[in-house]
């Protein structure tokens, strides 16, 4: 291991970041760049009787208005499905649907001339909520469904005809109506999670430059080689001719994966022959995505002992107008409600419908959330119920190290009882003032790492500097320092000598995407075999050179030790090639056929979590405040120490968000604080001083070093550890998120 | 998220600023910006002038006055009055009012007068400075005149002012007595606030007049008028008796919104627990200044 100065060793971005040097997407100027503003629906459901442009057209700096006439001849596009028209042409299904683009020289041009375009709507049947969707005789938010089969991702969305399902999963293992009927008690509890909103800083924006030669796309997207795959297709253009560029991205969370706003901008650009610019305010990037709200009835069957003999859920997940991933997301719920248990018997079901709002989207640990707060709060419930202690029911019931929890999934990977213990051992004795049982715990496996392919390119150049090249995108987690560490440890050269390349398909190789907890598995296997092929090269070329025996050659900092002492890069290859020029290019790549087919199996990993929270309630207001909180999860090995911290740590408090504050909320599909103003965060004060973060490292994870995915585990058990811990303190239970104080007190106030 | 097109006057004379905002018919005074801006982005609000009135002097000044009362320009922000020594000292609930009123950068650029003329129910400073008998002072182009806090906003969005007059100053007199702020917010701005200032007589422990004031809750600041006449008279030592006795009656009374700051009936109930909690601290100030 190589000893690295502080400065050096910092992450690159973060320098360019805290000097405002960064460029993100909005910074960007493209000679000849025109500006579009977008105009949005304000009917919920409507067949759209006219649409008129005309006086938008002749305003002043406008040089032309996208419609969706414009662009019907290019079809729908999708993920899962093909349910999404570039902008909407004969309806409208929710309330900030794009219906044309008003391209201008400027963007005040262009917002000033979008007030002029008019619509005509007629109203069609609202299909406001799950609930509204499922009805007997709902209004069909799409008439028909065209599924897609592993595109995007394996297997696909499986809708039901004449519907506002899209997507139904069903996993059933063992016999529950028999465990049930066996049981010594059966609990069942029902419980929501409310649309939340990613909340990434940077709202959605991008810039699109249509050619004759090809289509280049400047967006701070998650997933560029989904948005070039979604794009090529709807243009009938080379994937070659399609180049995606990622600037920094000033969050996504999930809500800038799959593909969001590029082919809307890639369509105006293709309009006017022109770079097209759209800067989406964070009011309407409220309106462009958000993470499905749920319903989820859940029911455990117990024997005399407190051990579970089956469980089932049903999980219908508000998936808003669109599908984007829903299905995924519906199929990942189901999963990830099981916990780390032992279970016989289960029934998992989950569909995904369609409702007239804001479509939904992936969001870190994609149905996670909605599944652990269910289920987590339900142990508490059951625990309860039986008279055990939530730490002792759990404990009965934790599935080992090696156990399946389902006999489809891969064995568990991790301890959990190791991580519930570490949390409990970090929040110590309780502190005087809360009590001592206002303590809630809460526990979750998630199986994330989707899709085993990955790429990179390591150069190794003559002077021991080292370019590489892949595909994740720097997207404030410090994933490219990450790819820097691990080719600069790979080659025994210093962190300070490798440069990661800015994320651009036409540089980059192939990878599915950023998200799912993925990149540092497999895309830094992807980066360390790179640089392993570079080091052999480098080495097979050295032991020509000097002839010498290759075993008795290593890499050091900008050179081989020989046995003759050092020889620099530079001399092995004038040596080799007669000039002092030259580089070495290694090539990594992991596909499911690696390692001989380990990585085919699902998932790659466990991601896992345990939280522990303490509360007090002022039970005047109702108002909770967290005031400790321990986090652990199991990271095979931490690469970089601050960055993986913040990650958990950010996961945990960006939970808090959806435990006490935040609900994207509809009235009859019309969306009521969609706007920065009226939705709220937490902030640093809601953010407990005594806070544990524990990462566990055991070596084992398939990343490189023993590293497994982290990121998305920390988000799953806040808001159950919280719920629990006011259900243990003050026996009230809230069963849908958030928890306001007005709920909290009205809870309280039943009680009593 | 732009504003429609305006025109932007920026006079030095408060004279050619009134005079200005009375020529156009759709003028808005700007001062700090921050509900002003944010309203005509979302277009909520497109004036044909803007005039600034950040480069009149003597607006955001803050001083004392011989009638023992504070004077606080206007366009001071509420950074600049949770900072300056004349109102830590006389009149410390307002410094800490101001000082945990929405975000540092709000509070760095949004002024108290501004707070005060855009009416927005959810806000602080207008129920404190009702409870401490606050005066403001109108300029427009009938000449001036002054308002009682409590007069001034009339309902949601909606103040005595007349378009073309500017605010120039709060003066707020030295309370004589206790006072007591407390608000209850669950986000950024306040779902209930209270606020409590007692003028004792002379021997101290003896209320001689009790304001209680809550806001935010309905469509402007409200007089508990029920509780201050229980409390005229009596010691402070039997203020939150006497209080809990009349509580249920007087929030009963209140005048409270359903919205998605909470149903009425719970922010009847906290508009109680605020002025509960007021009284009491405001009894222990006076427990604490007797021996
Ligand atoms: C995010 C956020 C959070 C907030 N949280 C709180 C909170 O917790 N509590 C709270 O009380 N308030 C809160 N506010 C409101 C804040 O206090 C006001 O935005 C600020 O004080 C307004 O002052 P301004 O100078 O920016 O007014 P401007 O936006 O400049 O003006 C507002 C209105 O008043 C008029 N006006 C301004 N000054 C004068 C004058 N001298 N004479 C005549 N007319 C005038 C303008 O014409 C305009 O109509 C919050 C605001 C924001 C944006």
């Amino acid at each position: 291991m190589i000893r690295f100065d502080s400065l050096s060793e910092a992450r690159p971005d973060s320098i360019d970041k805290v000097t405002g040097r960064a460029v993100y997407a909005t910074d960007l100027d493209i000679p000849g760049m025109l500006h579009g503003h977008v105009v949005r629906s304000t009917a919920v459901h409507a067949r759209i009787r006219a649409l008129d442009v005309g006086a938008a057209r002749a305003a002043p700096g406008v040089v032309d208005v996208l419609c969706g006439a414009d662009v019907a001849s290019l079809g729908c596009w999708g993920l899962v499905l093909k349910d999404r028209p570039i902008l909407a042409l004969d309806k409208v299904r929710y309330v900030g649907e794009p219906i044309a683009v008003v391209i201008a020289d400027s963007a005040e041009a262009a917002e000033n001339a979008a007030e002029l375009v008019e619509v005509d709507y007629a109203a069609l049947p609202r299909v406001p909520d799950s609930k509204a969707a499922l009805a007997p005789g709902a209004a069909l938010v799409h008439e028909s469904h065209s599924p897609l089969e592993d595109f995007y991702f394996r297997g696909g969305a499986r809708p039901i005809d004449g519907t506002n399902v899209f997507h139904r999963f069903l996993s059933e293992v063992g016999d529950v109506a028999a465990a049930e009927a066996a049981a010594a008690h059966v609990h069942e509890d029902h419980f929501s999670f409310p649309p939340v909103f990613h909340y990434a800083l940077e709202p959605h924006t991008a810039i699109a430059d249509f050619r004759e030669d090809g289509l280049t796309i400047w967006s701070g997207a998650q997933s560029p080689a989904g948005v070039q795959k979604v794009v090529s297709r709807l243009f009938g253009l080379p994937l070659a001719k399609v180049r995606i560029v990622v600037p920094y991205v000033g969050g996504g969370f999930g809500g800038k994966a799959s593909v969001k706003i590029e082919p809307l901008v890639a369509a105006a650009s293709w309009k006017v022959r022109r770079p097209v610019r759209i800067a989406q305010s964070l009011s309407d990037s409220m309106l462009t995505c958000r993470r499905l709200g749920a319903r989820i009835t859940i029911r455990t069957a117990v024997d005399r002992e407190g051990l579970i003999l089956a469980k089932s859920a049903d999980i219908v997940l508000d998936g808003g107008a669109y599908a984007d991933t829903g299905s995924a997301v519906a199929t990942k719920a189901a999963n990830r409600i099981i916990g780390p248990y032992v279970i016989p018997n289960l029934r998992l079901e989950a569909r995904a419908v369609y409702t007239n709002t804001v479509p939904g989207a992936a969001f870190r640990s994609i149905g996670g959330p909605q599944a652990v707060w269910a289920a987590e709060c339900h142990m508490d419930n059951v625990a309860a119920a039986i008279g055990l202690s939530p730490v002792e029911f759990r404990l009965r019931n934790l599935a080992a190290r090696g156990q399946r929890i389902r006999p489809d999934l891969r064995p568990l990977d991790m301890d959990m009882g190791e991580l519930m213990g570490l949390v409990r051992q970090a929040m110590g004795a309780a502190s005087a003032a809360t009590g001592p049982d206002a303590r809630g715990l809460a526990l979750a496996a998630s199986d994330p790492g989707i899709v085993a392919i990955g790429n990179a390119l390591v150069r190794l150049k003559i002077d021991g500097s080292v370019l590489v090249a892949m595909a994740s995108v720097e997207i404030g987690q410090g994933v490219h320092a990450t790819m820097a560490r691990i080719a600069a440890e790979t080659l025994n050269q210093p962190f300070g000598s490798v440069t990661v390349l800015p994320t651009d398909t036409g540089t980059a190789p192939f990878d599915w995407g950023t998200g799912a907890s993925r990149s540092t598995v497999i895309v830094g296997a992807s980066v360390e075999a790179a640089a392993l092929d570079a080091a052999t090269q480098m080495l097979d070329l050295a032991a020509e050179a000097l002839a010498q025996d290759r075993t008795a050659l290593a890499l050091v900092p900008g050179g081989i030790a020989t046995p003759q002492g050092f020889r620099s890069f530079h001399e092995v290859f004038h040596l080799a090639y007669g000039v002092d020029s030259g580089e070495v290019i290694g090539r990594g790549a992991l596909n499911p056929r690696s390692r001989g087919g380990a990585l085919r199996e699902a998932p790659l990993f466990w991601e896992t979590a345990a939280g522990m929270a303490e509360i007090d309630v002022d039970e005047d207001t109702g108002a909770i405040r967290l005031r400790r909180y321990a986090s652990a999860a199991d990271v095979g090995r931490v690469i970089n120490r601050v960055s993986a911290e913040g990650q958990d740590e950010g996961a945990s408090v960006q939970g808090l968000g959806h435990t006490l504050f935040e609900a994207l909320e509809f009235e009859d599909g019309q969306p009521v604080n969609a706007s920065p103003v009226d939705y709220n965060i937490p902030t640093l004060d809601d953010v407990p001083d005594d806070f544990h973060t524990i990462l566990v490292e055991h070596h084992d994870g398939p990343g490189p070093g023993g590293a497994k995915g982290m990121g998305e585990g920390a988000i799953l058990p806040i808001a159950p550890a919280i719920a629990n811990a006011l259900f243990a303190r003050y026996g009230v239970r809230v069963n849908d998120l958030p928890l306001t104080p007005e709920k909290v007190w009205r809870a309280l106030r039943a009680r009593s | 998220m732009l504003p429609a097109p305006f025109q932007l006057a920026r006079p030095t004379e408060l004279a050619e600023a009134i005079r200005l905002a009375a020529a156009t018919e759709d003028s808005h005074f700007h001062a700090g910006g921050t509900e002003l801006l944010m309203a005509m982005k979302l277009r909520l609000l497109r004036p044909e002038l803007l005039v600034d009135l950040k480069r009149i002097a003597g607006l955001d000044r803050i001083a004392w006055a011989e009638d023992a009362s504070v004077v606080i320009g206007a366009l001071a922000t509420h950074r600049q009055v949770e900072q300056d020594v004349i109102v830590r000292r006389h009149l410390p609930a307002l410094a800490a009012l101001c000082a945990n009123v929405a975000n540092v950068r709000v509070r760095s650029a949004g002024t108290l007068g501004g707070n005060l003329c855009f009416a927005e129910p959810h806000a602080d400073p207008p129920t404190l400075l009702a409870a401490l008998g606050a005066r403001l002072r109108l300029v427009g182009p009938d000449g001036e005149r002054e308002v009682a806090a409590d007069a001034f906003i009339l309902g949601e969005f909606e103040t005595a002012r007349e378009p073309a007059e500017i605010m120039t100053h709060i003066t707020v007199p030295v309370p004589r007595g206790p006072v007591a702020y407390r608000r209850f917010r669950h986000g950024e701005r306040p779902a209930v606030n209270a606020a409590v200032a007692w003028t004792m007589a002379a021997d101290g422990v003896t209320i001689e007049r009790a304001r209680i004031v809550v806001g935010a809750l309905g469509s402007r600041p409200q007089d508990v008028g029920l509780l201050e006449r229980l409390l005229a008279g009596r010691r402070a030592g039997e203020a939150a008796e006497a209080v809990a006795q009349g509580l249920t009656d007087a929030v009963g009374e209140i005048e409270a919104m359903d919205d998605r700051h909470g149903g009425a009936d719970y922010k009847r109930h906290l508009a109680g627990v605020l002025i509960t909690r007021n009284i009491a601290e405001a009894a222990a100030q006076i427990n604490g200044a007797t021996p």
